[in-house]
C-alpha cells in the first residue's frame, strides 16, 4: 500500500510540477535559477524520504527497483536519439573533438584525485575505489544546457558563436561519461575476480552488445510496417521496459544499453521520428522521477560531506577548465574562443543524475549513500556557480 | 487478393518474431539470479516480454478475426504460473497498481461510452434486460445448483442448508459482468449503435447493481446457514450512502477534468492514467483512514466514481469527444497489461478440480442468459435478430465476480473456500469464451465498424 501511495504521490507530483517548470511558468529573477531547472524535485524526493514524511522508506524504495529501470532505460534512448551521425555531421568535426576531449580531460582530472583521495577517508576495497572513482569522475564529466537555456534572447544573440559551441560540447560530452560509467559493471561482479577481468569485460561487452543489436532488429521489425500512435506507444513502452530489464539481468546498465539500442535506432532506422516523438512525450516527468527518487535516498550523515563535495566541485572545476584551455589551444581552428572555455561547462544536468541512479539501483555498497550525497551537494554548488561563470565568460569574449 | 497477401505475410512476420522472442526468454530464464538489480531486471523483462507477446498473439488472432483480448488473455495464461511462470503470483500481487490503474481508466471510458441521450431512447430496453438477466440467471443457475449440488464431487459434502447459501451466492455472481471487457471489444471493434448502446447500459448499471445484490445475497445466506436472524436495514442505508456519496464525487470530478481540458488540455492522456490511479488510491486510502481514526465505515467506491467523471464530461460538458479520444490514445497498453495479468491470474488448479461443475454452471447461465435476453427484448419489441443473438453479449465476467467470491469466502469460511473454486473455474471458461462470441454479435447486428 505504502508503495503505491507513494508513487501515485510523487508521479502526480511530477507531473504536475513539470508544467511549472519546463511549461514558461513565469517565476521571480532570483527563484528562476533554482527552480527552472528541476533542483526542487531532489528537495520533493527528500521531503518524501525516510527523513520526514517517510512514504519513501528504503523498503519502498527496493519494492520501486523496476520502475526506477524503465525510467533509466528511457533516458538512455532518449540521450541515444541525440547521436544522430547525420545531424552531427552539420557541425564542424572539431566541435565533436573538442567535446569528447574536453569531457576526457575533466575524466582525468577527477578519476585522479577521487582515485587518490578516497582511501584516505573510507577502507574501501581496490574494486570499489575503481568504481566509485569511475562513477564520480563520469558524473563530473557531463555538462548540461540549462545555463544556456536560461540566457536572455538578446544576450544569446550577442554571443552566438561561443554559446553555438558551448550547446554542442554540453549536448555532446555526455558519450565518453556514459561509455566510462559502463566500465563500471564490469568491475562489479564476480567474474572480475583476478587478472582476467580485462578478458572478461571484452567478452561481457561483445555479448550486450550482440542483445541489443538483436534488440534493435526487434524494434525495426515492430516499426516496418505502418502501425497507429497508439500501437506505437505500446511497443515502444514494452521494448523501453524489456532493454532494461535484459540489462539488468545480465548485470549491466540500464541506461547504457538503451542509449546503444536508442543510438542504432535513430541511424538506422527510417522511423525515427515517430519512435523519437513518443520517447519526448515524458522525458521530463521521466526526468523529474529520478530526481525525487535520488532525493529520497539522499542522506547527509556527516558535515565533512559538504567539504568534501566541495572538493570534488573544486576538482571537476579544474577539470573542465584545463578541458576548456586544451581544446582552444590544441586546435588553431578553435584558438578565437576563450581559453577558459570550461567556465560555461559547469552546469551538471540531468545525465549525472541519471548515471549516479543507475549507480545507486546496480551497484549497492555501503559508501552509496555518500556517493549520492556529495553528487547532489555538487549539483547544487554548480547550480549556483555555473550561470554565474557562464555569464562572466560570454562578457569577456568580444 | 493484395489484403490476403499482406495478411499472410504480417502472420509469418508475426509468427516468426513471436517464436524469436520465447526462445530469447526461455533462454534468459535459465539465467542465475544473484542480486535483488537482476531480480528487478527479471521483473521488468517479464512485464516487456509479455506486453510484446500479447500484442504479437493478438495480431495473430486479429487475422483470423478473433478478438484482441483474448490473444492477450491467452498469453496471460500462458506466462502465468500454472504454465511457463514467466509471470509468478508474487509478480502478478506486485503488478496489483497496474490493475488498479487499469481497472479505474476503464470505469472512465465506461463512463464516458454511455450517452444520455440514447439511454434516455433505449431506457425501456435497458431496465427490461437487467430486470430479467437479474431474476432468470439468478434464477436458473440457484435452483441447478439446489438441485443439483450433491451431485458433484467438490459439493458432495455440503449440507442441505450450505447448498441453499452456496446457491444464493453462486446465483449472484453469475449475474455479475465484465465492463472491462466490454469496454475493451466495443473499443477495438470500433463499434456504436443501439445494440452497444443497450449493452453498455446494462453492463455498466449491473456492475453497479452487483453490490447491492450481492449485499443481499450475502445477508440471505447469513440467515440462512444461522448466523443472523434478520435483515439488517444499516447496512443498506450505508451500501446506498456509499454509492451516493461516490456519483457525487465521481461528477465533481468529471466537471474538474472537464475544466483541465478547457483551460489546460496538455498531455491529457498520461493526466487522466494519474488521476485514474489516484482515485483508486486515495478512495482505498479515505476508506481505511476513515474506519481508523473516525470510527466510519465509508467505503467508496472508485471504480463508480470514474464511471460517474467519465459521464459527466461526456454528458455535460463539450469536451466529450477530446476526453474519449485522449482515452483512446493510451487505451491499448492498458488493455494489453490488463488483460494478460488477469489471463495469468486465471487459475487452472481450480479449473482442474471442478472443471465439470463449471461447464455446467456456465451452461445454465449462457442457457439463462439467453432465456432473458430474448424475453426483454421480445417484450420491447427489438429486431429478432437482436433477440436471437444478444446473449452472446454478456458472457464474459471478470474481476468483480472474484471480488465477490473472496468477500463470500471471508465471510463464510465453510463454504466459501468450494464457492471461490467454483467461480474462479466458471470465469476461466466465461472469459475465454466471452470475448469471442461478444465481438461475432457485433459483427452479426452489423455494428462493428472493424470486423
Amino acid at each position: 500500500m505504502k508503495i503505491i501511495f507513494a508513487l501515485l504521490i510523487i508521479v502526480l507530483l511530477a507531473f504536475s510540477g513539470y508544467h511549472l517548470t519546463f511549461r514558461g511558468f513565469k517565476l521571480p529573477l532570483f527563484a528562476r535559477e533554482f527552480y527552472l531547472k528541476g533542483t526542487e524535485f531532489l528537495f520533493l524526493g527528500i521531503l518524501l524520504g525516510p527523513h520526514f514524511l517517510n512514504l519513501l522508506d528504503t523498503e519502498t524504495l527496493k519494492g520501486l527497483e523496476s520502475v526506477g529501470a524503465l525510467l533509466l532505460g528511457w533516458i538512455g534512448l532518449l540521450f541515444g536519439f541525440q547521436f544522430e551521425i547525420a545531424r552531427l555531421r552539420r557541425f564542424p568535426l572539431d566541435f565533436f573533438k573538442a567535446a569528447i576531449l574536453e569531457s576526457f580531460l575533466t575524466f582525468v582530472v577527477v578519476f585522479l584525485s577521487v582515485y587518490s583521495i578516497l582511501p584516505l577517508i573510507s577502507e574501501i576495497p581496490e574494486a570499489m575505489n575503481i568504481v566509485l572513482s569511475l562513477t564520480l569522475s563520469a558524473a563530473a564529466a557531463c555538462t548540461a544546457q540549462t545555463g544556456l537555456v536560461l540566457l536572455t534572447p538578446d544576450f544569446t544573440a550577442r554571443h552566438r558563436k561561443t554559446i553555438n559551441i558551448l550547446r554542442y560540447i554540453s549536448s555532446i560530452d555526455g558519450l565518453s561519461a556514459l561509455l566510462i560509467f559502463a566500465i563500471v559493471f564490469f568491475f562489479h561482479r564476480p567474474t572480475t575476480q583476478g587478472f582476467y577481468w580485462f578478458g572478461n569485460m571484452m567478452m561481457e561487452t561483445v555479448f550486450t552488445l550482440i542483445i541489443c543489436v538483436g534488440l534493435v532488429f526487434l524494434y525495426i521489425v515492430f516499426i516496418a510496417s505502418h502501425r497507429d500512435e497508439k500501437e506505437m506507444a505500446l511497443v515502444v513502452i514494452a521494448m523501453a521496459v524489456l532493454t532494461s530489464g535484459i540489462a539488468s539481468l545480465l548485470h549491466f546498465s540500464p541506461l547504457v544499453a538503451n542509449f546503444f539500442v536508442g543510438f542504432c535506432l535513430v541511424n538506422f532506422c527510417r522511423r525515427k521520428e515517430r519512435l523519437f516523438k513518443i520517447f519526448v512525450g515524458i522525458e521530463k516527468p521521466v526526468y523529474l522521477l529520478i530526481l525525487v527518487f535520488l532525493g529520497a535516498s539522499w542522506t547527509l550523515e556527516s558535515t565533512w560531506l559538504i567539504i568534501l563535495a566541495a572538493l570534488y566541485c573544486l576538482c571537476r572545476f579544474v577539470g573542465k577548465l584545463i578541458g576548456g584551455f586544451m581544446v582552444t589551444r590544441l586546435n588553431p581552428e578553435l584558438s578565437s574562443y576563450q581559453p577558459h572555455l570550461g567556465f560555461g561547462l559547469l552546469d551538471q544536468g540531468g545525465l549525472p543524475l541519471a548515471i549516479l541512479f543507475d549507480f545507486q539501483q546496480g551497484v549497492p555498497c555501503d559508501i552509496a549513500a555518500g556517493v549520492i550525497s556529495l553528487v547532489l551537494l555538487a549539483v547544487i554548488y554548480n547550480e549556483f556557480l555555473g550561470p554565474y561563470l557562464l555569464v562572466r565568460l560570454l562578457k569577456e569574449t568580444k | 487478393m493484395a489484403d490476403l497477401h499482406q495478411n499472410k505475410r504480417n502472420l509469418i512476420t508475426y509468427i516468426l518474431t513471436l517464436s524469436i522472442v520465447t526462445l530469447f526468454a526461455l533462454w534468459l530464464r535459465t539465467l542465475d539470479i544473484e542480486s535483488s538489480w537482476q531480480r528487478a531486471g527479471m521483473i521488468n523483462f517479464s512485464l516487456g516480454f509479455v506486453m510484446l507477446a500479447s500484442y504479437m498473439s493478438a495480431q495473430i488472432l486479429r487475422i483470423v478475426r478473433l478478438p484482441l483480448i483474448s490473444g492477450y488473455i491467452i498469453v496471460g495464461i500462458l506466462a502465468g504460473p500454472y504454465v511457463s511462470s514467466f509471470l509468478t503470483n508474487d509478480m502478478i500481487t506486485g503488478f496489483g497498481f497496474i490493475n488498479d490503474i487499469a481497472l479505474s481508466f476503464i470505469a472512465l471510458t465506461a463512463g464516458g461510452a454511455l450517452h444520455l441521450q440514447m439511454l434516455k431512447k433505449r431506457r425501456k430496453v435497458i431496465i427490461l434486460h437487467i430486470l430479467f438477466l437479474t431474476v432468470v440467471v439468478f434464477g436458473f443457475v440457484f435452483l441447478f445448483f439446489v438441485f443439483m449440488g450433491n451431485h458433484f464431487s467438490l459439493t458432495r459434502n455440503l449440507t442441505s442448508i450450505q447448498i441453499i447459501a452456496f446457491a444464493v451466492l453462486i446465483g449472484v455472481v453469475a449475474v455479475a459482468r465484465s465492463p472491462s471487457s466490454a469496454i475493451a471489444i466495443i473499443s477495438e471493434s470500433r463499434a456504436s449503435g443501439p445494440f452497444t448502446e443497450t449493452v453498455l447500459g446494462v453492463t455498466v448499471a449491473m456492475d453497479v447493481l452487483i453490490i447491492i445484490l450481492f449485499t443481499i445475497a450475502l445477508t440471505t445466506a447469513r440467515i440462512i446457514v444461522g448466523g443472523s436472524e434478520m435483515m439488517d436495514t444499516q447496512v443498506f442505508v450505508a451500501i446506498s450512502t456509499e454509492l451516493v456519496i461516490s456519483f457525487f464525487l465521481g461528477a465533481s470530478l468529471g466537471k474538474g477534468i472537464a475544466f483541465y481540458i478547457d483551460h489546460i488540455r496538455h498531455d491529457l492522456p498520461l493526466f487522466l492514467l494519474f488521476l485514474a490511479f489516484g482515485v483508486s488510491k486515495l478512495s482505498l486510502w479515505l476508506n481505511v483512514s476513515m474506519e481508523n481514526h473516525f470510527d466510519v465505515y465509508l467505503h467508496l467506491k472508485p471504480l463508480l466514481i470514474c464511471m460517474s467523471a467519465g459521464f459527466t464530461v461526456q454528458n455535460f460538458s463539450k469536451m466529450g469527444s477530446y476526453f474519449m479520444d485522449s482515452l483512446d490514445r493510451i487505451s491499448l497498453p492498458v488493455y494489453v497489461l490488463f488483460f494478460s495479468l488477469a489471463g495469468a491470474s486465471l487459475n487452472f488448479e481450480a479449473l482442474y478440480v471442478c472443471w465439470f461443475l463449471a461447464l455446467c454452471l456456465a451452461a445454465i447461465r449462457v442457457i439463462g442468459i439467453f432465456c432473458a435476453t430474448w424475453l426483454a427484448g421480445t417484450i420491447s419489441k427489438e429486431p429478432p435478430h437482436y433477440n436471437r443473438s444478444a446473449w452472446m453479449a454478456y458472457l464474459t465476467q471478470a474481476g468483480v465476480a472474484i471480488g465477490l467470491a473472496q468477500m463470500a469466502e471471508r465471510e463464510f469460511p465453510g463454504i466459501g473456500v468450494y464457492l471461490t473454486t467454483v467461480i474462479l473455474a466458471l470465469i476461466f471458461v466465461n472469459q475465454v469464451v466471452g470475448p469471442v462470441t461478444f465481438k461475432a454479435v457485433l459483427n452479426l447486428v452489423g455494428e462493428a465498424k472493424i470486423r
